[in-house]
């Protein structure tokens, strides 16, 4: 039923409002002034010392990509538990073969450092 | 004078959610910038996952969220962010093309209109049972009549795994 | 359980791969480990032949969204064959250059695995998983050598290719579900014998069907779909394009020839033509571009493409009831098991040269004659055999294929495919021509081969003339396997 997402968009709704409300509000009444070392990007307090526009190291893209492979697992668990009750034991001797073959490659992912940050 | 038919709840959250995701999908690629274009192709994701819950589909609502929203446009945040000045000003290099890939979406969505509207599909309109059980049932069917599917399904996640710790690493051992 | 049963090959398989995975994952590999995994890979795959060539007797049945028939029988005999081939000879080349051998060899017995399932496949939803289940591993092995230039391209080419087709055939197969409302193939028959099917539906089919080929003829490298074959082919390790070029091919074939022959039966007035134009297209556009090749691997890439379009005649011209005995499909067979071991021999021969001479191109067949008589004379028969010279395996597999092709009076296409087969006579005698008359100045050191490659060329050149000059067991076999198919469909 579409209709029981009502909440959900309520909540988008009251979301989005939000946001407009912070950034419109400031912006009509808050004092404006521009100078140099307020234009520069926040560091945390640290004056920056490299140029941000640098490529990033391939290592972000590696744990990006094994996220993904888990997160597609995780998916395909969403309809197996909410029959793992009534199905007992065979559902979970189904799936078995399934898990175990991502947990090597876990275990692989793991032996051979990838999630080592270097 | 005939009156102008009210439209109800449902079709004017149906019209706001379609128009999201068809202005954002243009957004993706008339955006000067990759990047915006990337940010834009994840609101179009969120709007795609609005419109499967409208039908009800929602298994496929949570899919395209948590695997597109979640993984995959972060994925082609990142794939980004790895290509040298791509992330800033006006990078996107297929923007010169416009002209041609604007007539062949056209035409594509000319010729699409036509073959599935012109088509008797033998099962139109027809009201799927919308029931708890939905989920459920889609997990019965995955470990009975789909479990080779699905054994070869975590098989393929493992080698792309590998794939990706073997072709990525960048070190040598 | 009796259903698990009838998938023993494949579970031998899984049962291998986890193995190879698990003892590369719990101990440190070292260059020698290679050697080992080797070893059991070819053990797991021989045993899985054996239960293929098992499975060849029982009676067809269903297990999982699979068919347990003669015809997935053979078709996983000549893929296990193929690939115990390979490991026996290319073993020794991919251990030799990269210390991932857990990974090729777990990869190895994977692609073995999603072939095997391929050749049963009955469900959509199975098939294309499957499919890319094969696609993504093979993208892997192609870019095995990663920090070699051209193994990387052939990746990245294979890769941009396979994904655009894959999702292509997605989509089409979507529309056939969304006509049918079942992604059964045998449901899909039925649905399209009904009487009262509506015309446009018919027609409808038209579009779904082609999209749904698109994805079907990349794994097959059938024109227009092949522009990724040569660079894969000349890029990839030779082993991986052994492989790519015989027993993908066959896998890809056995679920065309399953989607076409089972699916939609009933509307073979449609695919028939579509199919004999790609046949044309995919045997004449090969087989021109191989004239031009001094790469003797890009010239088998091409003449490999071109050989695909010579199959694909067998699928065209299919029949249930041919008085000749040649129904088109058990051509199909017969041409993919001849050309298997032909075209393992004739890459392996390719192997041994760069093995010890490095290269690849023309140069370094001349006058291979006198350096390595055995090599340079097997040789020669494999390249007869693609030639389709007779008393070789290469000739069988044609005369049924062009046989079916005459019985259904598709002269015009029979007349272009003699024409083609004249052409790549030409480019094949040309390789010969350059081994025997080469100059023997430049002639070299006696060429010294590993034991692996010799036996495996032994066992090539042995079933290229088993399968050419006594060819009543292959014969048995194939009837078998297409009769089982054909009985079943409603022509």
């Amino acid at each position: 039923m579409a209709e029981s997402y009502l909440p959900l968009l309520i909540l988008i709704v009251l979301a989005l409002g939000f946001g407009a409300v912070v950034l419109v509000l400031p912006a009509l009444l808050g004092p404006r002034e521009i100078n140099k070392q307020k234009m520069q990007p926040y560091e945390s307090g640290i004056i920056p010392f490299t140029s941000p526009r640098r490529r990033f190291p391939v290592k972000y893209y590696l744990v990006a990509m094994l996220f993904l492979v888990f997160d597609v697992e995780v998916i395909f668990l969403y309809p197996w538990a909410a029959v793992l009750r009534d199905m007992g034991v065979f559902a979970l001797v189904a799936m078995a073969p399934f898990l175990l073959v991502l947990v090597l490659g876990f275990v692989y992912e793991l032996k051979k450092g990838a999630l080592h940050w270097r | 004078m005939p009156t102008l038919p009210v439209p109800t709840f449902t079709q004017v959250v149906f019209v706001l959610i379609a128009a999201f995701t068809v202005i954002s999908g243009l957004g993706v690629v008339v955006a000067r910038n990759l990047f915006h274009s990337a940010l834009l192709l994840a609101a179009t994701f969120f709007g795609v996952a609005g419109l499967y819950v409208m039908l009800e589909a929602e298994f496929l609502a949570v899919t395209q969220i948590l695997i597109y929203v979640g993984a995959v446009a972060t994925l082609i945040t990142f794939a980004i962010m790895l290509t040298r000045g791509a992330m800033h000003g006006e990078t996107n290099p297929l923007n010169r093309q416009w002209g041609k890939a604007a007539l062949f979406a056209f035409l594509f969505l000319v010729g699409l209109l036509g073959y599935l509207g012109g088509i008797p599909w033998p099962a139109p309109f027809q009201a799927i049972q919308a029931d708890e059980g939905l989920i459920a049932r889609l997990g019965e069917q995955l470990v009975t009549r789909y479990m080779v599917s699905l054994e070869v399904m975590g098989l393929l996640l493992m080698v792309a795994l590998v794939g990706a710790i073997l072709l990525a690493r960048d070190d040598k051992p | 359980m009796n259903a698990l049963g009838l998938l023993l090959p494949e579970l031998i398989l899984l049962v291998g791969a986890l193995l190879v995975f698990l003892l590369d994952v719990a101990y440190d590999t070292d260059r020698e480990s290679g050697a080992s995994y080797g070893l059991v890979s070819g053990l797991f795959l021989v045993v899985a032949f054996l239960a293929a060539f098992f499975q060849m007797s029982l009676e067809p049945q269903q297990a999982f969204m699979m068919d347990i028939d003669a015809f997935a029988a053979f078709i996983k005999m000549t893929v296990f064959a193929g690939m115990a081939l390979v490991a026996l000879a290319g073993g020794r080349y991919m251990n030799r250059r990269t210390y991932n051998q857990g990974e090729f060899w777990t990869f190895f017995l994977i692609v073995s695995l999603a072939m095997s399932i391929l050749a049963g496949a009955n469900n959509l939803v199975l098939i294309y998983i499957t499919i890319e289940l094969l696609s993504i591993t093979s993208y892997m092995l192609a870019a095995f050598f990663r920090d070699e230039l051209r193994s990387a391209e052939a990746g990245m080419k294979y890769f941009l290719y396979g994904s655009v087709a894959s999702a292509v055939m997605l989509y089409g197969l979507s529309f056939i579900y969304g006509a049918v409302g079942s992604l059964d193939l045998r449901e899909v028959a039925g649905f399209f014998v009904q009487p009262d099917l509506t015309e446009e539906l018919r027609v409808a089919m038209i579009p779904a069907t082609l999209l749904a080929l698109a994805g079907f003829a990349f794994k097959a490298s059938l024109a227009p779909f092949y522009q990724w074959a040569p660079d894969t082919y000349e890029g990839s390790p030779t082993p991986v394009t052994t492989y790519l070029s015989t027993a993908s091919k066959a896998a890809a074939f056995a679920v065309m020839a399953r989607f076409f022959v089972v699916g939609l039966s009933a509307l073979d007035v449609e695919w028939v033509p579509i199919l004999a134009g790609l046949s044309i297209l995919t045997m004449t556009m090969g087989n021109l571009a191989a004239l031009r090749q001094n790469n003797v691997k890009r010239l088998l890439a091409y003449s490999s493409v071109a050989h695909a379009g010579y199959i694909l005649m067998g699928l065209v011209a299919v029949a249930a009831n041919a008085a000749s005995g040649m129904d088109g499909l058990n051509g199909v067979l017969l041409y993919l098991f001849a050309y298997l071991f032909t075209n393992v021999g004739a890459f392996v021969s390719l192997m041994a040269v760069e093995e010890t001479t490095g290269s690849v191109e023309m140069e370094a067949f001349q006058g291979l004659i006198h350096r390595a008589p055995w090599l340079a004379g097997m040789f020669t028969l494999f390249l007869l055999s693609l030639a389709g010279i007779p008393a070789t395996g290469g000739f069988l597999g044609k005369f049924f294929v062009f046989g079916a092709a005459v019985q259904h009076q598709y002269y015009w296409l029979v007349a272009i495919a003699l024409v083609n087969a004249g052409i790549a006579a030409f480019y094949y005698l040309r390789i010969i021509r350059t081994m025997y008359f080469g100059s023997q100045e430049d002639a070299g050191s006696r060429l010294e081969l590993p034991l692996g490659m010799q036996a495996t060329l032994l066992i090539c050149t042995l079933a290229t003339l088993w399968i050419g000059l006594y060819p009543p067991q292959v014969l048995d076999w194939v009837n078998t396997a297409s009769q089982q198919i054909l009985t079943a469909v409603l022509f």
